[in-house]
Parts: structure tokens; C-alpha cells; sequence
């Protein structure tokens, strides 16, 4: 049997196959209402594709370019075109390097994993390597905050 | 030994032109094998190397990293771009004069990293392709950076290497022809590329509305950074009467940056680009080897017999031989090793024309091939990442015509009033 929590907190089975596109990756993360996803090869974490790699997919590829970026406060016309133009794209070329969380590790380890990787949501693994669901930092961090209530 | 130094030094110099590792890394390898191998002690490794060169590079990353922090530079490339108000020659004019005092005053890498964005932002806004533009500012840049002793590597290692040559006497001999082939080159561009620059004047509105001051006013220390890059440059044009060196003038301007614009000293020092830094040590050791074994010499003895020891022939040869050198590969290995070689040509007395021939080839011939400079490597990482890829070639067909122009100027220049 899967498990479906981590220490009492929900998982979220958010995750996209590593051949999906963009646009496919985009439509589960938009209905998970999770920071980030899992992108799978085989059951197994590759990559994460989160809200940072939607917006800088989403702008023009200059921004992340741009050393000051106050000035910015005008619509581009690029915006429109580059969406169409990402959708297609397969999703392994918006994915960064993942960081996971062991689902047989105890909280400190995944207090460490969200702190150390500034991220919103992390895969949990087994110990095969195999993918089990999506961690959120606020329900974790919400959790712990009761746990100690309930101390 | 002879043989191992040139050999290491070749080698070195190939695998940086065809980018087989980072070039630091490339340079740091070469420096180890000559020590390694015995072909310099260590003692004369460590004398190799031009530790001005390193503190004037140090010392003006710190100052313009920290200058640039404060948006100043941004808002120069935006408002030149609102006043030119959709005029596609006027834009390219003041888009290539903004680069090319950017460059002579900061750096031609720094300023190139900062406007290559910012062009492409205004050409997505004006609907036109942004490579004719960012063409433009890269040539612009190498031509601007000739202009001072700080502006560009060639220079900086050859006005730290000869002392008797000031920052204003680089101003006074490199300044004027600068600016013409920076007006000659631009014009020509204007004209080359005058189709591809269509703007609709509604537009131009687009670009007007940027809130050109914005980053300004969120910037901490926006005056004492001003204040002090100002103080620095007015202290470079100082540094010969006062009997300082220029390496000294930009430490001590990083220093007194550092404690009124900075609150935190590691963040302020990661400005420093220490992979450059890295990259010049190896190559003073390697070149320090060459000079040990009498290679460099040899090559001067060399080149006196081409030319027959005539002045005029010697300065056209260095200017014409070092651009070529410079396109072929990066301009800053080869000014450093040809350094040396002048010195040695002037072992009886000092001319300082062969030293303006260097500085002109070298930085001219920079505009010649995409790895010609640091800064067309950056501009065309900056382009491949933002999807707008540019050949070898493509830069090529403007650069070598351009970098042709240039050195026909500067050898009139030569001519006329220095030889």
C-alpha cells in the first residue's frame, strides 16, 4: 500500500512525466495548487518544475538578464507569443535539479531539505527512489506549529 | 626548457581560441606546468607577475560593481533610448556613444553586460530585431575602450607596464582617434543596417514610458557611489603629477567605496571577478617563462630584422600584427606577451609610439572575431541565452570589415601625428 502522508501531513500526487510538455506540466501545477511538481522518468524524480520556472518561461527571456528591473512597469509585446511558442516545448527543458525528502526520514531532515533549497514544495521519495507525492513547506511548517501546540 | 615554454605557451594559446576549457582554467594549467617542469623557479613565477595590473582590475571591479548597484548606468542606456524618440539613426548613434563612454571610463566588459539587455528590452518594446543594435555596441564598446588607460585589458597591462605613460597621455594619443572611428564606425553600421531598424512611432511611445530613474531611487548609496567613481576617475587624470601609481588610485578608491557605500564587505567583493584575475596570473607566469628563456628576445630580434629597425615600419607592423594577433586569439595573452617584446625593441630608448601602435591593434583588433574580446564572448553568451544566437561568421562579416576601417584610421593616425 502507497503511503499518502508524511508524518501525518498529506501528500499531493502532483507530478508530470518527463516526456509531457510544458503546456501539460503547466495545467497540473495550476490544479495542484502546490509551489512546485515532480517530473518523473520510470516513477523516478528528474527534475522540479515550479512557479519560478512558469514565470521566467512566461516573460522574455531577457529578464533574467537584466541587472535592475524597477523601471519595468509597461505590458511587453513579446508576452503573448512567447506562451504559444513555450507551450509545445517539452517540460525536461523548463525542469531544475530536484531535491527530495525520504519518506523514512524524520521531520529535522525535511526541515532541513525546505530550508537549505528555498523551495515551496518537495517530492517525497521511498526507499527505492520511487516517487511518492509532493510535500507542502506551509502544511509541513503548519503541522510542526500544531504538533508543538499539542505538546 | 626553451622549447617547453613556447610549447605550453602555444598550446595555451589554441585551446583558449577554440574554448576547450574556461580559459582561467586553461592559463592556471600552462602556469603549473612551467613551474612544474622547472622552466621558471618559483621565486620568478611569483615576480612574473604584474601585480598592478591585478590591483588596478581589482580595484575598478570594485568601484564600478558597486556603482552599477546603484541603477546609474541603466538609467544612462534608458534615457538615451527615450531621447532618441523612435529615430532609428539616432538611437544607434547614442546607443553606440553611451556604450563607447561607458567603456572608456568603466569597462567595456561591465558596460557591455549592462546595455545588452536593456537593448534587448527596447528592441522587444520597438519591435526590431535586437542584433544590429547589440552589433553595434559591442564594436562600440572595444573602440570606446581604447580611448583610456583603464578602459580596456590591452591597456590597462600596458599602462601598468610602462610607467612614463600616463593616464592623460593615453587620453591625449588614444582619445581623439577613438572617438573618430567610434563616428566613422557607427555611421557606417547606421547605414549598413538602416532597413532592419524600421521603428512605428507608436513605438517609441512604448519605450517613453519606462520610468527610466526607478532603480535609482530604490538604490542605497546612490551619491557616495557617484561620488566616489568620480573621485577615482578625477584621481587617475591626477595620478601622474601627484607621482601615484594608477593601480593605487583605483585600490584607494575601492577602499574608501567600501567604507561609505558598503555595508557588507564579502557581498561588496564578490563583485571582483576573480576568474579574470586568476586567468591573469597564469598568463604573466606563462609569458615570465617565455621571457626567462629568452624567447621574447628572440622574437624582438626577429621583428627588428623584418623592419629593419625603421620606426615607421615598426610601429605599422606592431599595430597591424597585434590586431591580427588579437582576432586570432584573445587580446588580452597576446598584448601580454607582446609587452615584453617591445619592451625589448626599445632597450636603448623609449618611444612611445610603438606602445599607442600596440594599444591600437590590440583593442581594434578586438572588434575582428566573436572571441576576439571579453566583451563579444559576453554579448554573444548573453544572446545565445535569450534565444537570439549569432554566428561566427555572421559577426565576422561586420567585424572584420569594421575592424578594418579602424585600423586604416589608426594608421593615418600613426602616420600623421606620431611618426
Amino acid at each position: 500500500m502507497k503511503a499518502t502522508t508524511l508524518h501525518g501531513i498529506p501528500l499531493v500526487d502532483a507530478s508530470v512525466d518527463v516526456s509531457a510538455t510544458f503546456g501539460d506540466a503547466a495545467r497540473v501545477l495550476s490544479g495542484s495548487r502546490l509551489s512546485g511538481l515532480a517530473v518523473l522518468d520510470a516513477g523516478r524524480v528528474v527534475g522540479l518544475f515550479t512557479d519560478e520556472e512558469l514565470l521566467l518561461a512566461l516573460s522574455p527571456r531577457y529578464l533574467d538578464e537584466l541587472r535592475h528591473t524597477a523601471f519595468l512597469e509597461t505590458e511587453l509585446p513579446s508576452l503573448r507569443g512567447q506562451a504559444t511558442r513555450v507551450r509545445a516545448e517539452p517540460v525536461r527543458e523548463h525542469m531544475r535539479k530536484p531535491v527530495t525528502i525520504e519518506l523514512e526520514a524524520g521531520s529535522l531532515h525535511a526541515a532541513e531539505r525546505f530550508v537549505h533549497s528555498d523551495e515551496g514544495a518537495l517530492p517525497v521519495v521511498d526507499d527505492d527512489d520511487r516517487f511518492v507525492g509532493m510535500l507542502s513547506r506551509t502544511q509541513f511548517a503548519h503541522a510542526l506549529l500544531k504538533r508543538l501546540a499539542d505538546d | 626548457m626553451e622549447v617547453v615554454a613556447v610549447v605550453v605557451f602555444l598550446v595555451a594559446l589554441g585551446a583558449i581560441a577554440f574554448d576547450w576549457a574556461h580559459r582561467t582554467k586553461i592559463a592556471l594549467l600552462g602556469a603549473a606546468a612551467v613551474v612544474l617542469v622547472g622552466v621558471l623557479e618559483e621565486e620568478q613565477a611569483i615576480e612574473a607577475v604584474d601585480w598592478s595590473t591585478l590591483g588596478l582590475l581589482v580595484g575598478m571591479m570594485v568601484i564600478v560593481g558597486l556603482t552599477e548597484r546603484t541603477g546609474v548606468f541603466t538609467y544612462l542606456a534608458l534615457r538615451v533610448a527615450q531621447l532618441s524618440r523612435g529615430r532609428p539613426m539616432r538611437l544607434v548613434f547614442l546607443l553606440s556613444g553611451v556604450t563607447g563612454v561607458m567603456s572608456a571610463f568603466l569597462d567595456n566588459l561591465t558596460a557591455i553586460l549592462l546595455v545588452v539587455p536593456i537593448t534587448l528590452l527596447l528592441a522587444d518594446l520597438l519591435r526590431i530585431s535586437p542584433i544590429p543594435l547589440v552589433l553595434v555596441e559591442v564594436l562600440a564598446s572595444n573602440i570606446g575602450g581604447t580611448a583610456t588607460l583603464i578602459g580596456d585589458p590591452p591597456n590597462i597591462m600596458i599602462g601598468t607596464a610602462r610607467p612614463e605613460l600616463s593616464f592623460i597621455d593615453f587620453i591625449v594619443n588614444l582619445a581623439p582617434v577613438a572617438i573618430v572611428t567610434l563616428l566613422v564606425v557607427t555611421a557606417g553600421l547606421a547605414l549598413a543596417f538602416r532597413s532592419q531598424l524600421r521603428i512605428a512611432p507608436e513605438r517609441a511611445l512604448e519605450v517613453d514610458k519606462l520610468d527610466a530613474a526607478a532603480d535609482m531611487r530604490e538604490a542605497p548609496y546612490v551619491k557616495r557611489s557617484l561620488a566616489v567613481l568620480l573621485g577615482t576617475i578625477v584621481g587617475f587624470f591626477l595620478h601622474a603629477p601627484l607621482h601615484i601609481e594608477p593601480a593605487v588610485v583605483a585600490l584607494t578608491g575601492a577602499t574608501v567605496m567600501l567604507l561609505v557605500a558598503a555595508d557588507n564587505v564579502e557581498e561588496a567583493l564578490e563583485r571582483v571577478e576573480w576568474a579574470t584575475i586568476f586567468f591573469f596570473i597564469g598568463l604573466f607566469v606563462m609569458v615570465g617563462a617565455l621571457e626567462e628563456q629568452g624567447v621574447i628576445d628572440r622574437v624582438a630580434e626577429g621583428f627588428a630584422d623584418l623592419t629593419g629597425g625603421d620606426r615607421t615600419a615598426e610601429a605599422l607592423v606592431i599595430l597591424w600584427g597585434s590586431a591580427l594577433g588579437s582576432a586570432v586569439v584573445d587580446n588580452i595573452p597576446f598584448t601580454a606577451a607582446m609587452i615584453p617584446v617591445v619592451e625589448s625593441l626599445q632597450a636603448d630608448e623609449f618611444d612611445d609610439a610603438a606602445w599607442w601602435a600596440l594599444a591600437l591593434g590590440a583593442c581594434f583588433g578586438g572588434n575582428a572575431t566573436l572571441i576576439a574580446a571579453a566583451a563579444n564572448v559576453a554579448a554573444s553568451g548573453v544572446l545565445d541565452r535569450t534565444g537570439h544566437t549569432i554566428s561566427f561568421v555572421r559577426f565576422l562579416l561586420v567585424g572584420l570589415p569594421v575592424t578594418a576601417v579602424s585600423l586604416v584610421i589608426a594608421t593615418a593616425y600613426l602616420l600623421i601625428f606620431q611618426l
